[in-house]
């Protein structure tokens, strides 16, 4: 099976191409002024929104990391499938939990 | 040039087909990596459910500047190690073990941080077990916060420590020419490690460091 005959060795060069190096100092700085308004909007008082913006900035950046420095945008899709699967079970998971926790009403017990 | 150094094992077809299986098999790890990590998240989530007012009281004894500081340092350090990858994908040598060693002092100075915090903390009395001294209604529920804080912060300067260690071998693996434009993969894998540690950090901010700010 290895090296047979019939199938081209592909020879390009492995990985692929790499983010230009104005792309990845533009996403530093995307992410450096997303952690500014992360601590910024977590001085204000927009009760539980101060929450949805913190976890909401996190995710951008987050987002920012997966697709330019792991370059998912780039790569196997596959490896989009394996890294999307990952957090799916992270959502399921909690998602699951919060539902026990938050409609569970406390039982008398019965004696 | 480099078929002789770097030989494609047996059971490839090819340099590409082993590089995408070793990227995979990295990927499956970061999986369960977001999931270890995720377990103590849901824990957080759900303690945060019971204990509201005691999770906000308990962030606002954590140091915010300093893990500011320390979030902007971990991006950094994730984006000279990006750079660093694509150095050696365009051949260079020099500048990428030069952005390894950033990014490994990044690292460093990201633990001592952390030390500092803990010596601090130790001083106000929030280590639950060590030494515990706080008082009042909300006492229990600062307790389980700072429990969790712990265990999330613990494992994960442990994760930075193991990052730094892998990043100094890689530099040094680079500077003795181990990896070049045709094969980096040992390089590639351990960026992604040190990135899936940066996305952890960058959940870790938010949860600790800015709850109850406002008010």
């Amino acid at each position: 099976m290895n090296r047979s005959a019939d199938r081209p060795v592909r020879t390009h060069r492995s990985g692929p191409r790499p983010p230009s190096l104005a792309g990845n100092l533009w996403t530093l700085l995307a992410l450096l002024a997303l952690l500014a308004l992360s601590a910024g909007s977590a001085m204000l008082k927009l009760g539980p929104f101060n929450t949805v913006a913190n976890l909401g900035i996190a995710m951008a950046k987050a987002l920012l990391v997966l697709t330019i420095f792991m370059r998912l945008k780039t790569d196997n899709a596959l490896l989009r499938i394996v890294a999307g699967v990952g957090f799916a079970w992270l959502a399921v998971m909690i998602a699951l939990s919060l539902a026990d926790v938050l409609t569970r009403a406390p039982l008398l017990a019965p004696w | 040039m480099n078929a002789h150094a770097h030989p494609v094992p047996e059971q490839f077809d090819d340099p590409v087909q082993q590089r995408e299986a070793a990227t995979l098999g990295m990927w499956a790890f970061l999986a369960t990596e977001i999931l270890f990590f995720g377990v103590l998240f849901a824990g957080y989530t759900y303690c945060r459910v019971l204990f509201p007012q005691a999770f906000a009281a308990a962030s606002r004894h954590t140091d915010m500047l300093l893990g500011t500081i320390e979030t902007a340092v971990l991006l950094t350090s994730s984006c000279a190690v990006a750079l660093s990858v694509r150095e050696v994908q365009l051949g260079g040598r020099r500048m990428a073990v030069a952005l390894l060693g950033l990014a490994a002092l990044l690292g460093t100075s990201f633990l001592v941080m952390h030390g500092f915090e803990y010596y601090a903390e130790y001083g106000e009395g929030l280590i639950p077990g060590i030494h515990y001294t706080q008082q009042g209604i909300y006492a229990r529920g600062i307790e389980v916060f700072y429990c969790l804080y712990y265990f999330i912060t613990g494992f994960h300067s442990i994760h930075v420590a193991v990052g730094v260690a892998l990043m100094l071998a890689m530099a040094w693996r680079t500077w003795h020419r181990a990896f070049d434009p045709d094969y980096h993969t040992p390089l590639e894998l351990t960026a992604l490690y040190w990135h899936l540690v940066d996305i952890v950090w960058i959940f870790v901010y938010p949860v600790i460091y800015l709850v109850g700010r406002a008010g």
